[in-house]
Order: C-alpha cells, then structure tokens, then sequence
C-alpha cells in the first residue's frame, strides 16, 4: 500500500505549523524529513499518526481515510510510529514493551482480556525475541526494566516496539538522534534491514545527513510548515535553496 | 506470576492459617483482620500503584460488598453466592467511581473520589430497607457452601482462600497486556496513548477489578463483623488503606500484604503494651499520629515502602520487588511528544 498524503495544515493559534504539506510515500521505500528546527516535521508526523488532528488535508493509505484516527486505530492498520524522546516505564523489561507493541493490533474488548488470563505467552515470547529483539541487537537485555539501558538502546526498545506491531507504515521521528555514531549506524542498518524483510513504507525524520543520505530513497526538505524541495539523496545535496535554508554553503 | 510467587502465596496463607486455627479465637479474629485488610489493599494497590489513579472510595466500596453480601444471605442465600454478589455490585459501584476518571487525572480525580466516599456513606445512612439505616445492618453468620460461619476460627479458611485466589489472579494479570497497559497508563497517559494504549478502558478494567475484589473484602468484613453500619466505611477506613499500600510499598507484588498485616497488626500491639503498662488511653490516641507520621517518612524515605526495605536487608530476599524507585503514581515520566515542530 501507498501513503498519499495531500494538503495536510494544522494550525497552533495564529502559527500554521504545517502549510498545505504534501508527501507520498511507497511500499518499501523510506522517505527522509528533513529541515531546519521548527520546520514542522514531527508536527507532520503526529498528523500522520493520530497525535494531532490537522485542520485540513487528507492522508490516504491504499485508499483509507487516515487523518482524524486515533493512534490505536491507526495501528491496528498497520501505521505504527517511534517518539523522539524516550520514555522510561518503571518496571516494564524490554520484553513486555515488545509484548505492548504486539497486541495493539488485536482488538481486545468483549472477554479477549480474559483469554489472555490463561494463555502461556511463552510461544510469543520466543517469536518476539527471534524476529524483533535480536536483529535490533536487545536480547541480552530482553529481561532488563529499561530504566536501566542506555538511551541508545532505549530507542532501539521503541523501535521494537512499533515493528512488533507488524507495520506497513513506519513514522520514524529522529532515530539517530543523541545516539553515538557506532548506535546511529546500526539503528539505520535495522531501518534498512526492517524495509527490505517487511517491505514497509518508512518516513524518517533526522538531522544527521550522512545517516540520512545513506538511508534514504528519497528525500523531502521542509521550511517554514512547506515543502521546499523533493528528490533523490544527490539532488538534495546540490540544490542550492536546500543548502540555503538547511544544508549550509560549503 | 512465576511458580516462586505462587509457592510463596500459598506458603504464606498456609502459615497465617495454622497460626488462626491453632492459636485460639483471638490469633483466627487477627488472621481474618489481616486477610480481609489485604484484599483491600490488594485491590487499592491495583487501582493506585499499578494503573496510578489515586482513589479515595475504597473503604466506601468495601461497604458496598458488606451491605450487598448481608442482605443476600440473610435473604438465605449461600454466603459464597452472596460474597460473589457483593464482589459484582462492588465492580458496578466502581466503574461509576472511576468514570470521572476518564476526563479528570491525578489530584483532580482524587478529590472526585472523595465526593464518591461521601455519597456511598450518606446512601448507607438513608437506603433504610437495605442498609438499616444509621443503626446498620445485623447479619446473620451464613454458611460458606454448607459450612456455617458462626467462630471466627470458621470464616479463616474461606477468607484465605479468597485472599489466595485474588493474589494470585492480580499477579497473573500484570503479566498479561492489559497489566502492562495499566503500568503505563500510571506512568504517563500522552505515551500510553501514543503507544496505542486505549487509555479509558484500561482504566475502566482497573476500577471493575478493583472493585470487585474490594467488593468481596467488604462482604467478608461483613461477615467478621456481623455487621455492616455506615461507621465501619467511612473515609478513615479508605485512609486506611492508602496507608497500607504506601507503607507495604506502592506497586509492589508483596506490598498489600505487608502494608496490611502492619495496620493491622501494629494497633493491636499498642492496645496489649497500653493495656499492660496501664496507659492505653493515651497510646490508642497515638495510632493515628504513628500512622500520619510513618506514612510521610516513607513517602519521603522509602515510597517502595516496607517491600524495598525487607529486599535491602536481604539483596536476594523478597525479589519480586521490582528493583529501581518510583515517586508516587501520579509522577509521571517523560512525556515522548516533542513539543510542536
């Protein structure tokens, strides 16, 4: 499926955050956000993801409605999304976070809670550690309350987390951002990796460009609530009013 | 919950048991106080420490159960159908406690609860043809599937099994998604949201649960009381139990327990030293000032309360509290939404 995102404005008071933002995304394609603070790129992203209900636009994906869903509807369509900052849940392990990802996607009201009561989770477990935990490098730490990890492997957790949720549509909000450089590679590659095995359409927004350019199929450029530019990682590069208003003259 | 919580569960009830049945008719009448005291806190240790919604009704809600499982078994009803009625009314009462809930949070909710406690307890003194009004209602020692509950030795038995079958249902909950969900919707609702959580109905859930199981301490209550008046679930009784929780240690696996034994069992140990010393009078006006006191020390020193204290002293003792501290559930964390870009 496709995301075709058209028109998408939100207001905050007199401040248009998002103007007339229009993006379209691909199955198995990821897509870099990227543009100098206050440009409106997570605002975009939270229209995308149900945070925000824009005043106007239109999100279609393969043909639904997204915008004015709430995030769990959202992600019971497959449209999942990380967070910027982390938060540390007491108590919860990396496990039960990876658990959480997983059953937003079931709806679970009329007794399922109660099924849950007596079924092992043992076999969910193992599936969950084998296909998101390991490539994400966290199943030494599986156990682990993640209070006790570092930031970059709590953003590692919040990744796992949306892909247990089996998504079609990753919001991906600053991934590499605060990780070192060693972390920020590998966070990429598993972005990569999540793309060529789940086939899912990926938004990414960040501010390191190397990591941006060596990730990115695309690339859409905001200023000011709009998009300014849009198109391969090279073309980015050259375009002088990208460099102008982001990138810097060399 | 692990084979260990469950060995431990059963071996702890099994104790407090033999000590109710063997010691005579005081150890049985203290055994049934802690128990019953436990569910309570066991299931305000749900609704506060685990899902984070600071509820003030609790002791009004353990009157429901009360008066729900009285007049059902003085209708002639088996006390075990009448505990269950008093279990499902008290759920009923608490989803329409925890309804503010779903538009108010933290203090704003708490003083909504307290509205809650104050209307249960005014209907208590004028529902006259069910709650006997002022007075409060006599109830006659039902039999439990056939067991008549006529000595305080006789309701020990049901009483802990009721305690272990709560115990043991709360610990396998949180072990499922809907006991995560509630851990984070105490730690922040904007990331609960955000992770796709549906913030009302987890908390629903918790309220239903809650007051189930407060239902069902209050129909025991009930019964060891053989009464059930307006004074016996007043706001002090829901003071009570947020004692308990703070000082066993909020959100603990063991904390219920501990917190309840110790009021429980702390004012009894002050009248008997009062009562031998000669000075009961001024000792049994100290009980409240002990507990305002401990209940500040510990939320300042300690808020895992007793729990983290027994696994400091022994590093891989009571190990099923979770290591890490946590400021009280209305604290939340870190919320994830960046601000407006």
């Amino acid at each position: 499926m496709a995301l075709t995102a058209s028109d998408v404005t939100i207001r905050f008071g007199g401040v248009v955050a998002v103007n007339r933002m229009a993006l379209d995304v691909l199955p198995g394609e990821i897509v870099g956000l990227i543009g100098p603070n206050g440009a409106g790129k997570t605002t975009f992203i939270n229209c995308l993801s149900g945070t925000y209900r824009p005043n106007a636009g239109s999100a279609l994906w393969g043909g639904d409605e997204l915008i004015g869903l709430s995030p769990s509807a959202l992600l019971r369509k497959g449209v999942a999304r990380t967070f910027q900052n982390v938060a540390s849940l007491h108590d919860l392990t990396v496990l039960d976070i990876a658990k959480l990802g997983a059953s937003v996607r079931r709806d679970r009201r009329f007794g399922g809670h109660l099924l849950d009561f007596f079924r092992s989770e043992r076999a969910l477990e193992a599936a969950l550690t084998e296909s998101i935990l390991a490539p994400l490098e966290l199943t030494d730490v599986a156990h682990k309350p993640i209070q006790t990890l570092s930031y970059g492997r709590r953003k590692a957790v919040d990744l796992a987390r949306a892909l247990a949720g089996d998504p079609q549509l990753l919001l991906l909000d600053e991934p590499v951002a605060g990780l070192t450089s060693h972390e920020g590679m590998a966070m990429a590659k598993a972005v990569r990796d999540v793309r060529d095995r789940l086939g899912c359409a990926v938004i990414m927004v960040e501010h390191k460009m190397d990591v941006v350019m060596s990730t990115c199929d695309r690339i859409a450029v905001m200023a000011a609530g709009s998009k300014i530019f849009e198109g391969l990682p090279a073309a980015v590069q050259a375009d002088a009013e990208v460099r102008r208003v982001y990138l810097g003259e060399p | 919950m692990s084979a260990r919580q469950l060995a431990i569960t059963v071996g702890v009830a099994v104790l407090m048991g033999v000590l109710g049945l063997a010691l005579g008719r005081y150890a049985a009448y203290l055994v049934n106080a802690v128990a019953i005291a436990a569910l309570g806190a066991l299931s305000l240790n749900l609704i506060i420490g685990y899902c984070g919604q600071i509820s003030f009704a609790q002791g009004a809600l353990l009157g429901v159960g009360a008066y729900t499982a009285g007049n059902l078994s003085n209708a002639g009803l088996d006390g075990a159908v009448a505990i269950l009625g008093g279990g499902l009314l008290g759920a009923a009462v608490s989803a329409l406690v925890g309804l503010p809930a779903m538009r108010l949070r933290g203090l704003y909710f708490a003083i909504a609860t307290l509205a809650a406690q104050a209307i249960l307890e005014y209907l208590f003194k004028i529902l006259d043809p069910l709650t006997n009004g002022v007075s409060g209602l006599v109830i006659t020692p039902p039999t439990i599937l056939g067991f008549p509950m006529n000595s305080d030795q006789s309701l020990v038995v049901p009483s802990l099994v009721i305690l272990v079958l709560a115990w043991l249902a709360v610990s396998r909950l949180m072990r499922t998604d809907l006991g995560r969900a509630f851990l984070v919707v105490r730690e922040s609702e904007i990331v609960a949201k955000g992770m796709g959580i549906d913030v009302s109905h987890a908390k629903m859930q918790a309220f239903l649960i809650g007051g189930f199981i407060a239902g069902v301490a209050g129909a025991l209550a009930g019964y060891a009381n053989r009464l059930a008046s307006p004074e016996a679930f007043t706001l002090d009784l829901s003071a009570d139990y947020i004692a308990m929780i703070i000082i066993g240690g909020l959100g603990t696996w063991p904390g219920p327990l501990i917190g309840a034994a110790f009021v429980v069992l702390l004012p009894e140990a002050i009248q008997r030293v009062g009562e031998a010393a000669g000075i009961s009078d001024i000792l049994s006006a100290l009980r409240e000032l002990a507990f305002g006191l401990l209940i500040i020390l510990f939320l300042i020193f300690e808020p895992r309360g007793l729990t983290a204290l027994l696994s400091r002293l022994r590093p891989r003792g009571i190990g099923a509290a979770p290591h890490g501290s946590v400021g009280a559930p209305g604290e939340s964390g870190q919320p994830q939404e960046g601000g407006s870009r």
